[in-house]
């Protein structure tokens, strides 16, 4: 005898099909996290909870660490860099190839390619461009006669976050620029066909056309951008560990170092969560921005 | 008269960009198959002939051979569960009807503003307990967990645009939920699922925090994690090195290239219909 009869049981089959992605979200988001807000309460030994603490250890990152404001400002610094930069040089590159007539596949692919390099290789490749002797700084200063052999910016504890970031604008300017491409392919026109009758020059066609009609994809842009910068760890810890002397010490690779070299496992995690109140602050700052902008651009 | 194209300012432009982001890559393919005293003493100088024992050097010395089999292994489990988890989960979610489908829905969102890296310290925790610490089907379920949300986002996209009619007729005509998925929805949505496959094999491959954390034993690391041990071993060795990088690079760059189209198309279909 079935329990569920008719349209309730036809439904609770609907949800069966939901099941494995519950049973995953379940034990490997929600269970983590629930664990991970105890954690960052507890003192602990190796990855055991010994004593409750309650927001010790929160207090003592925001009052007392300064690794860890320094981190948080390269945090701040590298990603409010990255928001202007990779979707600026991206619709840069898109607006540029949309013109070309011939071998827009080719330079697509030229960009876009070294988003599918992993971060590791990415970083490995930059940090030999970035060394003394060999490096291209090195070969091409003197080349053009300059005395740069020794210069390694990666050392530098001034230049090393900057030259993080030139990597991490090439590794992902592809990326916006697909995206922008895609946008622009698809706008009317008709439009642009009106502004040129209307005398409008080329600079006046992207900022009255092209620029508020590609708002919303900005928005996604920048978005993601936020999501996918606040948590950087992978390249600039192959590229420099966050160092020379902290210099590019991020959020993500003081909480690694925090947890799987010192075994401060609950004072990390605490750290990792005001990394994640930041990132959803953020977004969320964001989204209410970009809300307002869209309804003035669209009105 | 003929006259000759005229160069635009904005084509030059576009061309020296083109040659400034490839030169990485091309750098280091050059490097790679040069001999080592060559990269201080000639580094403009053609690679000829080619030094191929490098690359041989740090396939077998560099133990880079076993780590592309073990990325090989944790992606192809990793894409096989993630794609049945979020086909099945997507169809569910647009084409069936499942109770509190709107609340599910943002919770299998959720994973895309809860990024797995600030969960990693208890992710670790929870392995070890479960004794799949060096455990490659362990790395393949945190590769799951990580994919799996803008996996069944992009494939929800693709699944709207199957006619609810369609299903539905399907339905009345007697054909079960699964009868549905197998012959209407997923021969219908195969270049989104194509896209799916390839754009969570490319992250997979790449993965580095995960395998970081996860992965102490050599005889267990993929290949990211074997590089960057073998770029500080060999570092005094600048020719291996290269080869070590060039055969990183080289996995995803081809699979790129073959299938660039359905790359593309996923990621600004995921990305623009957020």
């Amino acid at each position: 005898m079935a329990v569920l009869h008719g349209p309730r049981r036809e439904r609770a089959i609907d949800l069966l099909f939901l099941l494995p992605i519950m049973v995953i979200l379940v034990g490997f988001l929600l269970y983590p996290l629930g664990y991970g807000i105890v954690l960052s309460l507890h003192d602990t030994r190796g990855f055991d909870l010994t004593g409750f603490v309650g927001l010790d250890h929160y207090a003592h990152a925001i009052l007392g660490d300064a690794v860890f404001h320094r981190s948080l400002l390269n945090t701040f610094l590298f990603t409010a860099a990255a928001v202007v930069l990779l979707p600026g040089v991206g619709l840069f590159l898109a607006v540029l190839v949309a013109e070309v007539k011939r071998g827009r596949t080719f330079l697509r692919l030229v960009f876009f390619a070294p988003f599918v390099l992993a971060p590791v290789a990415v970083g490995e490749v930059w940090k030999f461009l970035y060394a003394p002797f060999f490096g291209i700084v090195p070969t091409v200063g003197s080349a053009l006669g300059f005395h740069t052999l020794t210069i390694a910016p990666l050392a530098d504890a001034g230049t090393a976050l900057w030259a993080i970031m030139i990597a991490f604008v090439w590794r992902f300017a592809g990326f916006n620029m697909v995206v922008y491409l895609a946008a622009i392919q698809a706008l009317p026109r008709e439009y642009y066909e009106y502004a040129v009758l209307e005398g409008a020059g080329r600079f006046q066609r992207f900022r009255r056309i092209t620029w508020p009609l590609l708002w919303p994809h900005t928005f996604t842009l920048v978005l993601l951008t936020t999501l996918g910068t606040l948590r950087i760890f992978d390249m600039v810890w192959v590229m420099t560990e966050g160092g020379p002397s902290h210099a590019t010490e991020t959020v993500g690779t003081y909480i690694y170092v925090t947890a799987f070299r010192f075994l401060q496992v609950g004072y990390a995690q605490a750290m990792a969560m005001i990394l994640l109140l930041l990132i959803l602050l953020l977004a969320a700052v964001e989204y209410r921005f970009f809300d307002r902008r869209a309804t003035l651009v669209s009105s | 008269m003929t006259r000759l194209p005229r160069l635009r300012w904005s084509t030059v432009l576009l061309g020296a960009l083109a040659v400034v982001w490839l030169y990485p890559v091309a750098w280091t393919l050059a490097n790679a198959i040069r001999p080592s005293a060559d990269i201080y003493r000639a580094p403009w100088d053609l690679p000829w002939p080619p030094a191929i024992g490098n690359i041989g050097e740090a396939w077998s010395r560099g133990r880079l051979g076993a780590a592309l089999a073990n990325s090989a292994y944790v992606t192809a489990m990793t894409v096989a569960i993630t794609l049945v988890v979020s086909v099945c989960g997507a169809y569910s979610l647009t084409r069936l009807r499942p109770p509190g489908r709107a609340l599910l829905f943002l919770l299998v969102l959720a994973p895309l503003i809860i990024p797995t890296d600030v969960l990693i310290v208890p992710l670790f925790s929870m392995f070890r307990a479960a004794g799949l610490i060096d455990s490659l089907p362990g790395l393949a379920l945190f590769n799951v967990m990580a994919n799996v949300s803008f996996a069944t986002l992009i494939l929800t996209g693709y699944f709207r645009t199957i006619p609810q009619d369609v299903v539905d007729a399907a339905r009345v005509d007697g054909a079960g939920r699964i009868e549905v998925l197998l012959r209407i929805v997923v021969p219908l949505a195969r270049p989104g699922i194509l896209a799916v496959a390839v754009l969570v094999t490319v992250f997979t491959w790449n993965d580095f925090g995960g395998s970081l954390v996860l992965i102490q034993k050599p005889d267990a690391f993929p290949v990211q994690l074997a590089l960057s041990r073998f770029t500080t071993f060999f570092a005094t060795d600048q020719g291996l090195t290269f080869a070590g990088m060039a055969i990183a690079l080289l996995p995803p760059l081809l699979l790129f290239l073959v299938l660039q189209r359905s790359f593309i198309q996923g990621l600004t279909a995921g990305a623009v219909r957020r």
